[in-house]
């Protein structure tokens, strides 16, 4: 599967640490987002954020002259993009404000490039998710704007609760998904109860997507724990 | 005050026991007394050997053999005979006083018989028909003028005997309670103040009355208690604060080195040496990470710093979220983790506890098993449920350990292993961290090898959230 459309978005980036700065750029540059800038305070963040108008932000909490709280919701005012806090504060406290405020996720220091490229990457995929509907698998395409599955031609729809399974799966290409998130995202609040509702909708959408839907090769069995979804492109960050 | 009732106890015990000693010596006194004096019947024996030594010659004189003679010379007494009838005195012994008269009425006899003749207790005797009169020394003998009892009075005398008993023993028990009641009124206050000490020391006894001194240094001690603890709880939260800002001001530099360590072993145009090095440099860097986090964690926990919420949550829902947390970070896939359930059921398990801290527990296990087996393991997770108790359990097949290791396990508080030769693999806080947590919610840790050689953590948690109580447990 092809992710290169989220290359170009406007990524800002704020830390007053001028290292972590260089190198949380050069991770992002390596990866391949071509527009990223920075800012080391709290005023060229607002500065930045009016003229320049990122479409996603990479905050920390403490800064010079303020905290990134405060921050997040003054960009909120006028500007309406995802943000993943990425600091030092790992306290239960803040990550809970943090995600009280709206964030998509909250990275604590230290972490691994890896890790912080992929938390992007879904934050983006997510929000970006309509510039490219289209989910490539080994012998089908889910077309998410239009709900079916495309496989030899044949366009086959999918149900309400098919489609809510495939999109979380598909947010999470490559990694397990648990069969907790699945049937929340399928049932809501209280999924309990749904494993074996869970398993009838997995054999459908196999018998959709997959060509021998007893020998998946797409949508994989993580025993006990999950189901995985293999995009046809296994290595995602290219 | 139950100790005080207590004190009251023993006490009504020892002086009812104290007085019942007392009345059997008294007795046993007085019978010992009494018997020494019976023995010569107060004097009547005497009148009645004489009357039997006593001979009535052929020519009708009487005559006493030498043996009543020195019966009388040694008890200093003297005796007459006096005839039936006629009140005569038909016999005496040598040394009669001369005072004593040589005839007796019967009325006279009546009188002397119960009492004195000229001040000598006398005793008698029947001799035939006459009476044998003894008198002995003035000062031997008290007699009793009127010696008849009651009958009812002598019928009664247990009872009044137990009557007189209860009455000393109430007047003996009124004493004591108006003596002590007023010590222990003065001393209650104390024995309380006394009791709340161990409760941390929080309290004020008023310094007056009997005891004002004692209730003085009890409230020196208990002020030395408040601050002693104040200061410790001071330190303690200094030395939680100070790990959370070191922990702090380490994650950024620690970050840098990760970041550039990863950056370097991913970058292609580097040579093969450099990139393995980089990748020692960002796993060591991912441990000192784990190394901090856990620091802070366990500071905290063990200050008890950290609040343990609970809310309701589900176990296999947990060790789900858990595992796959830590599979999808794995991305070379060298430990794969089954979590082994009949069926995929997500409605059992449910538990109050800290999801977040337990979360942690369940992840550091995960962790310990990829830190020791760098050629990657199996991990297998169990989550089972007994009526009293959940039961997780995460067993490796990897190295495993030795009996001797699991023995510094289960016996050593975790960071003292660190103490070991520099060859030996060093432990970070991991397993410490685990035990605070389960021991935060009640639970207990059991580590032992695995099935299969491995690793093998039994992680117990009671449904009630009570703490488990286990021999050896502490």
């Amino acid at each position: 599967m092809n992710y290169d459309y989220l290359k170009n978005k406007k990524i800002l980036l704020v830390d007053d640490e001028e290292g972590l700065r260089q190198m949380v750029l050069s991770i992002l540059k390596k990866d391949g987002y071509e527009q990223v800038k920075s800012a080391g305070t709290v005023k060229e963040a607002l500065e930045l954020s009016k003229m320049w108008q990122p479409e996603f932000a990479i905050l920390d909490v403490m800064l010079p002259d303020g905290d990134g709280f405060c921050l997040f919701e003054q960009m909120r005012s006028f500007l309406d993009i995802p943000v993943l806090f990425l600091t030092a504060r790992g306290e239960e406290d803040d990550r809970i404000r943090g995600f009280g405020l709206g964030a998509d996720d909250y990275v604590v220091k230290p972490f691994l490039p890896r890790e912080l490229l992929f938390r992007i990457q879904a934050i983006l995929r997510r929000t970006y998710k309509e510039d490219n509907p289209l989910l490539e698998l080994a012998f089908s395409r889910v077309d998410f704007e239009r709900a079916e599955v495309i496989r030899q031609g044949e366009h086959i729809p999918l149900t309400a609760k098919e489609y809510a399974i495939l999109q979380t799966l598909g947010r999470n290409a490559g990694r397990i998904v648990t069969i907790d998130s699945l049937c929340e995202a399928a049932w809501g609040d209280n999924p309990y109860g749904y494993e074996n509702t869970l398993m009838a909708h997995i054999r459908r959408i196999r018998e959709k997507i997959e060509e021998n839907p007893s020998k998946p090769v797409s949508l994989i069995t993580v025993k006990g724990l999950g189901y995985k979804l293999i995009p046809s492109t296994t290595k995602i960050h290219s | 005050m139950i100790s005080i009732m207590r004190l009251i106890k023993r006490f009504v015990i020892t002086l009812i026991l104290s007085l019942l000693i007392l009345l059997v010596l008294n007795i046993v006194l007085i019978v010992t007394v009494l018997q020494n004096d019976r023995e010569s019947m107060g004097g009547w024996g005497t009148a009645s050997q004489l009357a039997e030594t006593l001979n009535a010659g052929p020519d009708g004189k009487y005559e006493l053999p030498e043996e009543g003679r020195r019966m009388l010379e040694q008890g200093n007494t003297w005796a007459v005979l006096v005839q039936d009838g006629t009140g005569d005195v038909i016999w005496h012994s040598e040394n009669l006083p001369e005072e004593i008269q040589l005839h007796y009425s019967a009325a006279e006899i009546s009188w002397y018989t119960r009492g004195y003749i000229e001040d000598y207790p006398t005793t008698t005797a029947a001799m035939g028909e006459n009476l044998i009169i003894v008198g002995n020394p003035k000062e031997r003998y008290w007699k009793e003028l009127y010696p008849t009892w009651n009958l009812d009075m002598i019928k009664n005398l247990p009872r009044t005997i137990l009557i007189f008993f209860g009455a000393n023993l109430a007047i003996v028990f009124l004493i004591y309670f108006i003596v002590v009641s007023g010590i222990l009124r003065s001393m209650k206050p104390i024995v309380q103040g006394i009791q709340a000490l161990p409760g941390g020391g929080d309290m004020y006894v008023k310094e007056k009355g009997l005891l004002s001194d004692l209730a003085a240094a009890l409230n020196q001690v208990s002020e030395m208690l408040r601050c002693q603890e104040y200061e410790l709880k001071k330190k303690e939260q200094a030395r939680a604060d100070w790990i959370s800002g070191v922990s702090h001001d380490i994650r950024t530099p620690l970050s840098m080195v990760m970041g550039y360590a990863a950056d370097i072993e991913e970058d292609a145009k580097e040579s093969e040496e450099i990139r393995q090095k980089a990748g020692i440099i960002r796993m060591q860097s991912v441990r000192m990470k784990n190394l901090v986090n856990d620091l802070n964690l366990a500071s905290k926990l063990e200050y008890q710093v950290q609040p343990v919420k609970s809310e309701e949550m589900n176990l296999m829902t947990l060790l789900r979220e858990t595992a796959v947390y830590f599979m999808n970070l794995d991305i070379e896939g060298k430990y794969p983790v089954e979590l082994a359930v009949d069926r995929m059921q997500i409605s059992e398990g449910s538990f109050y506890g800290d999801k977040e801290l337990l979360k942690r527990a369940v992840h550091n296990l995960l962790l310990n098993a990829q830190i020791h087996n760098p050629a990657g393991c199996q991990i297998r997770m169990e989550l089972s449920e007994y009526p009293e108790l959940f039961c997780i359990t995460i067993e490796d097949d990897g190295i495993g350990v030795t009996d001797e290791q699991l023995e510094k396990l289960r016996n050593t508080p975790h960071y003292m292993l660190s103490s070991g030769t520099a060859s030996e693999q060093r432990h970070g806080l991991g397993l410490l961290i685990v035990q605070q947590i389960i021991a935060a919610h009640g639970g207990r840790v059991e580590f032992g090898q695995g099935v299969k050689r491995g690793f093998r953590v039994d992680i117990f948690l009671n449904k009630s959230g009570k703490s488990i109580k286990v021999e050896g447990d502490n």
